[in-house]
């Protein structure tokens, strides 16, 4: 094992004495309580590559960092040494705003690339209730995705190229700089969603989607879930003009300060498109409301609700949040066992993806809470992510789902080539990868 | 890595007989000879030809070639612009023309389950009851089979909108080179783990074999218009594309069609374009009525700013249609032009596209030869389709060999080597003109995890200098006979 002070040295003298954080302040680059022994912050993708030969050379474990509000995702780490920062890496590489895409590097945040887009009118299609912080490296690893995804996709479907330096720091390209490209495996699908583990995102590519000309928010509200899914496909079916749809049930619709009933489940409706198009889509969401006697509820500036929507399931305010994936058509049923597993979550769906968050302000069993929300998952064939838990239950519970089996094989194998020496975020991954 | 001899086997005919039914593998020469080809010029001729019918008897056969040294090809309607179905070192092709179920619809949450054998149209054909259906829509759609689109990661007309295969599959099951089935994906959202379907997907045959697909399906938009605006110049016709993209509108469509196109479709179409136009561009918008309405008033001022001569619209099925039978007739009607031509496929950022297009013009007038472009402009997706007659000694090596200019042309302009057909065979070489060393090792990795070797589809997607089966001698001499065969 590599001493502290001589690690710190070697840092400082690849990424300069002022892209190594003092020892005093590494505690900000804690993952679940474990503290690396050095943060560094390099300023070129050239510092990355070679911080990665030198950890790959000593066997020293790296966390990639973009602006940590995603680091409560993943397992306990196995072993931590450093912190990479990638927050020195935040430039604009490439904009031309008729190819509608744009490069950045891996450390700029997502609010700060939204800005520099808008006069443009572009955004990268990702919404995130922390896009102040978050980093699109970090975006990346965790393959985040907000409630525009009903109309985008994730970010899976718009990342069309990468720089990745690997384990063992090599500054390699993934995709490119074009919207359509089948030259090679699609290794940016390999890396989206990779939590760090099987190399470090220093700069990415994405296709981007005009600003839409005109928007409107809608609320409508319901006696079941059953009911608000039900509407919620209908407007599907018809193709409104929707960027959005989220579910919320009583406890989160109260949480979020909207102005409905305790007894209500809310589905927020964020409308976007062409002006009369967008004007088209609120009729006919009044009318449908009316016809299958749905509440309508005032909308108070669309802003100010967003706001308060992003702050409803914060992890920060979470003992425990959870994600669960299932059919749209489970979904119902899904809430229901959520519901009934007790300690009243919030939850907040995306009823025509079918993901949902679940938070828990307190929680008195964690654990038995944990196994309820496991059970009713699997009830419905979805599957769940502890997103958010108390530190020390990490210590005994895997977050991800549990898997075995032929294709978790290949997964470990993918691994195994990718990451050799096994120092690329150990242990935070699916099975411990 | 597996080596691979190539010698009739009666063994290996014997096995496979036992595991999938003796009329169902193909041994003769006269039956072979058909498995040989696919809308390329590469030939590679196979041992054996089975033609399974489950995803069970696959994975035997796959089992049979293991045991027996030899490589494994897959193989779906034989429409692939790469050669990516060409069986370069023999062994045995997979085909699965029988495997042509549709498994499952499930209009509540938009997907569908089908074998690799179905036909791409059939999908959408099959789930239209509900008012949906599948987006990727390679010009080859009534013939080429799903698995081959998986294979190829297919893309089509309507991907500026909607997104090619990758985009549209949530799950494949597989068969791994060690005769295993398996599935990765999942039909819910952000399965756990790595996205090795997002992997498998254009992987060209080369990583495993896909015996079933779950597919996202769509709702049919409310209302479709389709413009058609004709220019003199290609030059204004690229501007058009770039200022439509620039002004926020992202089309379901949006083609282009050069003088040398249009010369041909007109002689066999009779679509009604003026002899002396330059391009033609075909804008598709879809979604509510209100969105088509507004956006096809901008595209038609827009058109009109750049100096479009004429601008027709289509609103009903019938006349959009018939706005599209120029551009679907397009390949076919080339063959008017010249006894052969070489399709390419290359993509260039938008921005880019009147410079390169100019780059284009120009190497065919170097090399004398003539082209015709019908390509995909609202991706910067390029198709020149280079006319040439390989009766004259040294023109199908000279054509290759303009292909390769052409190609270096888009990956200066910061672009790539293919954006729907593949790198195959035929361009593997390329592959080191956008893809450093290290980045093609790393690519190497997920073959070494996937433990493939030489299992499946050996020499292709790598950069190689082994030649393809017996082709190489033959390719000097060959013909491309893309014709009524091929497709955009």
């Amino acid at each position: 094992m590599v001493k502290q002070t001589s690690l710190i040295s070697r840092l400082q003298s690849i990424a300069g004495a002022d892209g190594v954080t003092p020892a005093a302040k590494l505690s900000a680059f804690a993952v679940d309580g474990l503290t690396p022994q050095a943060a560094v912050a390099p300023s070129t993708y050239e510092q990355v590559a070679e911080v990665m030969s030198y950890a790959h050379a000593e066997e020293l474990a790296v966390i990639p960092w973009g602006g940590g509000s995603h680091m409560h995702i993943g397992n306990l780490p196995s072993r931590y040494d450093i912190a990479l920062s990638l927050s020195r890496l935040d430039q604009i590489v490439e904009h031309e705003p008729a190819d509608l895409t744009v490069t950045c590097q891996a450390g700029i945040t997502l609010a700060a690339l939204q800005r520099r887009l808008r006069p443009d009118g572009q955004l990268v299609p990702l919404d995130s209730a922390s896009a102040e912080r978050a980093t699109i490296g970090g975006l990346l690893a965790v393959n985040a995705s907000g409630a525009s995804r009903h109309a985008h996709g994730a970010l899976r479907d718009f990342t069309i190229g990468l720089r990745v330096v690997t384990g063992d720091g090599r500054l390699t390209r993934a995709g490119g700089r074009v919207v359509k490209n089948v030259a090679g495996y699609d290794l940016c699908k390999l890396y989206v969603g990779s939590l760090g583990t099987l190399g470090v995102i220093v700069e990415a590519t994405f296709k981007l989607a005009p600003l839409p000309r005109a928007q409107r928010t809608a609320i409508t509200t319901f006696d079941s879930a059953a009911r608000a899914c039900a509407f919620a496909a209908e407007l599907q079916r018809r193709g409104l003009s929707l960027r959005s749809l989220q579910l919320l049930n009583p406890a989160a619709a109260s949480g979020a300060d909207l102005p409905v009933s305790v007894r209500s489940f809310a589905l927020v409706l964020a409308l976007a498109g062409t002006p009369q198009a967008v004007e088209r889509s609120h009729r006919e969401i009044i009318d449908l409301a009316r016809e299958s006697a749905a509440g309508m509820a005032p909308v108070d500036g669309a802003d100010k609700l967003e706001d308060s929507l992003r702050q409803s399931a914060s992890p920060d305010a979470s003992a425990l949040l959870c994600k669960a994936t299932a059919l749209p058509s489970r979904l119902p049923a899904l809430i229901e066992a959520f519901e009934a597993v007790g300690g009243s979550p919030s939850v907040i769906a995306l009823p025509t993806v079918g993901i949902l968050h679940a938070s828990w302000p307190t929680v008195d069993d964690v654990e038995d809470t944990v196994r309820g929300v496991r059970d009713a998952t699997a009830g419905v064939g979805g599957s769940l992510v502890i997103e958010v838990c108390p530190r020390d239950l990490k210590r005994s519970l895997d977050v991800f789902p549990d898997v075995s089996g032929p294709s978790f094989d290949l997964m470990r194998r993918v691994k195994r080539e990718f990451d050799p020496a096994g120092i690329l975020s150990p242990g935070r991954f699916l099975g411990r990868l | 890595m597996l080596d691979f001899q190539v010698v009739t086997n009666p063994a290996l005919i014997r096995d496979l007989r036992r595991a999938v039914g003796a009329k169902w593998v193909l041994d003769a020469p006269e039956d072979l000879i058909v498995y040989e080809y696919d809308a390329t010029i590469e030939r590679g001729m196979p041992e054996a030809v089975v033609l399974p019918d489950s995803d069970e008897q696959v994975a035997a056969a796959v089992r049979i070639a293991r045991r027996h040294n030899v490589p494994v090809t897959a193989r779906g309607a034989g429409t692939g612009l790469s050669g990516g179905a060409i069986p370069c070192d023999g062994g045995v092709v997979i085909a699965t023309s029988r495997m042509n179920r549709i498994l499952e619809v499930d209009p509540e949450n938009r997907l569908a389950v089908v074998e690799p054998g179905v036909i791409n149209l059939d999908v959408s054909e099959a789930v239209a009851p509900y008012g949906l259906y599948y987006a990727p829509d390679p010009s080859s759609q009534k013939a080429c089979t799903m698995g081959g689109n998986v294979a190829e990661n297919a893309g089509g007309p309507h991907c500026l909108r909607y997104g090619t295969t990758t985009n549209h599959v949530l799950g494949l099951q597989i068969v791994t080179p060690e005769g295993d089935l398996l599935w990765l994906g999942d039909k819910t959202p952000d399965p756990p783990g790595y996205d090795l379907t997002g992997l498998v997907v254009g992987s060209e045959g080369t990583l495993c074999i896909v015996t079933k697909i779950i597919v996202r399906l769509l709702d049919r938009p409310q209302s479709t218009v389709t413009l058609l605006a004709i220019f003199d110049e290609v030059d204004q016709a690229s501007r058009a594309v770039s200022a439509i993209i620039g002004q926020g509108i992202v089309p379901a469509a949006l083609e282009m069609m050069d003088r040398n196109t249009m010369r041909a479709v007109e002689e066999a179409v009779h679509a009604g374009y003026p002899p002396d136009a330059g391009a033609v561009l075909l804008i598709e918008v879809d979604g509510l009525e209100e969105e088509t309405r507004e956006q096809a008033d901008s595209v038609r001022a827009l058109c009109d700013e750049l100096g479009a001569r004429e601008l027709r619209i289509g609103f009903s099925l019938e006349d959009r249609e018939r706005l599209w039978a120029g551009r679907k007739g397009a390949l076919g009607a080339l063959g008017r032009l010249a006894p052969s031509y070489y399709i390419l496929d290359g993509v260039v950022p938008r921005t880019k596209l009147p410079a390169v297009l100019r780059g284009v013009y120009e190497a065919c007038d170097r090399f004398g030869f003539q082209v015709a472009n019908v390509f995909h402009a609202g991706d910067g997706n390029l198709h020149p389709n280079i006319l040439f007659d390989e009766r004259v000694p040294g023109a199908t090596q000279r054509v290759l060999d303009l292909g390769a200019v052409i190609m270096r042309l888009c990956v200066d302009a910061g672009g790539t080597i293919t954006g729907e057909h593949g790198v195959g065979y035929e361009k593997r070489n390329y592959m080191s003109w956008i893809f450093s060393e290290d980045d093609l090792e790393v690519m190497g990795r997920v073959k070494l995890a996937f433990g493939t070797g030489g299992a499946f589809n050996p020499g292709k997607v790598f950069p190689s200098s082994k030649g393809c089966g017996e082709v190489s001698s033959r390719m000097k001499g060959a013909i491309a006979k893309a014709g009524p065969d091929a497709y955009v």
